[in-house]
């Protein structure tokens, strides 16, 4: 049944079908209709004909009983239902012939029926004749023949043979009627179940596309986190990724500087030393020998200068010599004696760990560097203080600002900085709007305060 | 004091200037004893890589120098510690600084540091020995104890 219904559903031919079915229960139950309605007005003309076939009768009978009492009595007041009966039976006889004139079988017995009607009221008409003009012998002879009395019956005989069909026939309506109607039942009650079913197929056809929907909701909905995770997790590996190149690029910053520092340093300060020594031991040179001493030894400075530049750009001696706020102080000397650009500085000294105090560091040196190329700024403003237990490092500068949602075309560094503070487990943010200058904020965790010294 | 070759010769008249030298680079502290005590009345008594032997040697009573030489980098600590350090326990030598890094701000924090000079390693050796030859010639131990 299901696997009928289903396959019902899915097929294509299952709405012609079903207009089909409606157009067929339609025609049956209209058809149903006319036929009852016709059948009711063939029972009602039968019914008036059975009637009219009673007064035919009583008609007969009256005017048998107003012949006798005027037979008996001679008072002209029993002739009054004859002649009214005389009327009425023409009129009957002319409706019932006109009624059954169609059936070809009813029209044989009408049409005899009729005749010794006519025969049965001349009979009465004659002796009512032969009574007026006196002639007593000869109505009551015609009396005695007995002819009147088997006119009647056979009237009667023609009359029950009639009803009887007539009976035949109404009953052959009602059975055509009641089949008419069974046929316009089962008809309705089908459409009903149909309907009923092609309601239960609708509820379960829209049961089953909104749990399709639910389904695909879902679907979709597990696709999505599936893929936000996926992003997430690439995401927090890039991070990682990135954070790792950071330190790794800084330790290796770190070691070279160091052994430039080390290594190299001391190669030409011992090479400094030694040139010293070769000037005292040679107490008496040539001007020639003196002027290769000197530019030895300037060729050794030369040496010793780009050493320094290099470590230094490497890795800021002055953090690790002077510590956070006395390296961001002689950074801002040095960038507003190189750019002209006023830096003023608010540093309060907060502990932080090394990886922290470069962070801030390069912070501000990053921060001063875009200043330099973009803001056209004439003052900056570097700020460093404890807020709870973090570090709070601010570099504001009065330039010409920029939209921070724009396009992020020269943020690299700025996406540099971020990644280098979020690696450090702090945050950064950057404040700016055209014209409103830039300030450049960044909150990295702090250590516990060691005892002042 | 005996001593050898011309710097015995050069330096003979003069009182010797016994130096503690604070410096984790062995290039520079072979090269540097040995330029100095060339060219400068200079004896080096003693020698540290870090700043915690170098704290140790200086605040040990029996140990007495009219000049400490001190390198700001060490192989741990820093030269800044030491000098902290030598001037709380009133170390009587004049301490002087002998960087790589001689910035203005490191000149003023050695000062506060209680050191007498910086010099540069690499452009101003040879005012640090020019240094140690006045000291020597202000009379080394006499010239330390003057300062306490």
């Amino acid at each position: 049944m299901i696997g009928v219904v289903s396959r019902l559903r899915r097929s294509l031919w299952t709405l012609p079908l079903a207009g089909l079915a409606a157009v067929l229960v339609l025609g049956i139950n209209e058809g149903a209709y006319h036929g009852a309605r016709d059948a009711l007005t063939g029972l009602g003309a039968r019914r008036d004909a059975q009637a009219q076939i009673q007064t035919l009768l009583r008609r007969l009978i009256d005017a048998e009983t107003g012949q006798r009492g005027y037979l008996l009595t001679g008072r002209s007041e029993y002739l009054a239902p004859y002649e009214e009966s005389l009327k009425d039976v023409s009129a009957t006889l002319r409706y019932l012939s006109a009624y059954y004139s169609t059936d070809a079988k009813m029209a044989a017995l009408m049409k005899e029926i009729s005749q010794r009607s006519l025969e049965k009221l001349s009979e009465v008409g004659t002796s009512i004749q032969l009574y007026d003009a006196g002639r007593h012998e000869a109505w009551r002879s015609l009396m005695l023949t007995d002819i009147g009395r088997e006119k009647m019956d056979l009237i009667r005989k023609l009359a029950d043979s009639l009803l009887t069909n007539e009976s035949a026939r109404v009953g052959d309506a009602r059975n055509e009627l009641s089949a008419t109607l069974r046929l316009s039942r089962i008809g309705v009650n089908a459409m009903a179940a149909i309907s009923l079913l092609a309601f239960f197929l609708f509820l379960r056809q829209t049961t089953a596309f909104d749990a399709m929907q639910r389904q695909l909701a879902a679907t979709l909905q597990a696709e999505r986190d599936r893929l936000e995770d996926d992003v997430a997790h690439r995401t927090a590996d890039l991070t990682e990724l990135a954070q790792h190149l950071q330190t790794a690029r800084e330790d290796e910053r770190s070691r070279l500087a160091r052994e430039l520092h080390d290594e190299l340093g001391a190669l030409l300060t011992a090479a400094k030393l030694d040139t010293a020594r070769l000037k005292r031991s040679l107490n008496t040179m040539s001007p020639e020998s003196d002027a290769r001493l000197k530019h030895l030894n300037e060729t050794i400075n030369e040496g010793i200068g780009l050493k320094r530049r290099i470590i230094e750009d490497l890795r800021p001696s002055s953090l690790s010599n002077l510590g956070l706020v006395a390296a961001l102080e002689i950074q801002a000397r040095e960038y507003t004696a190189r750019s002209e650009i006023k830096v003023s500085t608010e540093l309060a000294p907060v502990a932080l760990s090394d990886a922290c105090q470069i962070t801030v560091y390069r912070l501000v040196q990053e921060s001063l560097t875009n200043i330099a190329k973009y803001a056209a700024a004439s003052a900056v403003t570097v700020s460093l203080q404890r807020v709870d237990q973090r570090a709070h490092i601010a570099v504001q500068d009065n330039g010409r600002g920029f939209d921070v949602k724009a396009k992020r075309g020269t943020a690299h560094g700025l996406m540099g900085m971020r990644y280098r503070v979020e690696a450090a487990g702090g945050v950064m943010r950057v404040t700016s709007a055209p014209g409103q200058g830039t300030q450049v904020e960044a909150w990295l965790p702090a250590l516990s305060e060691p005892d002042a010294d | 004091m005996p001593s050898v070759g011309y710097r015995g010769y050069r330096f003979e008249h003069m009182p010797v200037v016994n130096t503690f030298i604070v410096e984790d680079s062995p290039v520079i502290l072979d090269n540097l004893v040995a330029a100095l005590e060339e060219l400068a009345p200079v004896k080096v008594v003693g020698w540290a890589d870090d700043e915690s032997s170098a704290v140790s040697w200086l605040t040990e009573p029996a140990n007495e120098c009219d000049l400490v030489i001190i390198d700001i980098f060490l192989k741990s600590g820093s030269g800044l510690g030491v000098l902290r350090s030598a001037a709380r326990s009133g170390v009587r030598g004049k301490r002087v600084v002998l960087t790589n890094y001689a910035s203005p701000d490191l000149r003023e924090r050695c000062a506060a540091l209680g050191a007498s000079r910086v010099f540069d390693k690499s452009s101003e050796l040879d005012e640090l020995i020019a240094y140690c030859t006045r000291l020597g010639e202000e009379g080394g131990n006499a010239a330390s104890a003057a300062s306490n």
